[in-house]
C-alpha cells in the first residue's frame, strides 16, 4: 500500500531536514519542496499552500495521505502512514 | 562562512544570551544545532534584514514578520513554555539537559 507524502520545508530549518531524513530512513517515498529556495510567484504559492494547510507559518508542514502534521513528529507520522508500523 | 559571518554569529550569541536568560531560557546544549541555527540566522539577516527564525516563514507583513525575529520567545511564550523550547530549538528551558527528548508540536496541540 503506497502512502502519499509531501513535505513543505525551509532549507534553513534543521527540523525540516530531520523530517526528510526520517522518511528516507523509513524508506517511505516522499516529495518535498524547500519553499525558501523557490523564486517569486512560485515561492508565494508554495508558502500560501503551506499556510492554508497548517494555519500558520511554522515548518515543516507534512501532508500524509491528506492529513496535515505541523512540525517534525515521528509518532504522528507513524499513525498516519499505512505502509509503515 | 567568512570571518565577518563568524563575528556576527558570535555577536548574536552574546546578544541573545542576554535576552533569553531573564525569560528562563538558555541556548540548547546541542552545540552543533546551535551553530547551524546561528549560521542560518546570519544568512537570513544578510538576505532579509533581520535574524528571522530559520523554521518559520516570513509573510511580508512587517508586523507579523517582526514576531519571528530571534529570539521570538516573548511573542510565543505560552506555546514555547509548553514545549520547553522555542520552535527551531535554539533555546530550551533552563532545566532542559536532553533537548532531543522534547517534541515539536503546533500551538493547537499544546
Amino acid at each position: 500500500m503506497r502512502d502519499e507524502v509531501f513535505v513543505y520545508a525551509l532549507s534553513t530549518c534543521p527540523w525540516c531536514r530531520k523530517a526528510k531524513q526520517w522518511f528516507t530512513d523509513a524508506q517511505v517515498p516522499f516529495e518535498f519542496v524547500d519553499v525558501d529556495r523557490l523564486k517569486g510567484e512560485e515561492q508565494d504559492a508554495a508558502a500560501e499552500k503551506a499556510y492554508q494547510l497548517s494555519g500558520g507559518r511554522r515548518y515543516p508542514v507534512v501532508v500524509i495521505n491528506g492529513e496535515v502534521v505541523t512540525g517534525h513528529n515521528p509518532n504522528r507520522y507513524l499513525e498516519l502512514l499505512k505502509s509503515v508500523g | 562562512m567568512t570571518m565577518a559571518d563568524a563575528t556576527r554569529k558570535d555577536a548574536l550569541r552574546y546578544l541573545f544570551e542576554k535576552v533569553v536568560g531573564p525569560l528562563g531560557y538558555k541556548f540548547t546544549p546541542d552545540e552543533e544545532l546551535a551553530d547551524f541555527l546561528l549560521e542560518q540566522e546570519v544568512k537570513l539577516e544578510q538576505d532579509h534584514g533581520a535574524p528571522f527564525c530559520p523554521c518559520q516563514g516570513r509573510t511580508g507583513a512587517r508586523a507579523d514578520d517582526m514576531k519571528i525575529v530571534c529570539p521570538c520567545i516573548p511573542f510565543h511564550r505560552e506555546h514555547f513554555d509548553k514545549m520547553r523550547r522555542c520552535w527551531c530549538g535554539l533555546f530550551v528551558h533552563k532545566d532542559v539537559t536532553d533537548p532531543d527528548s522534547l517534541p515539536q508540536f503546533p500551538p493547537d496541540e499544546a
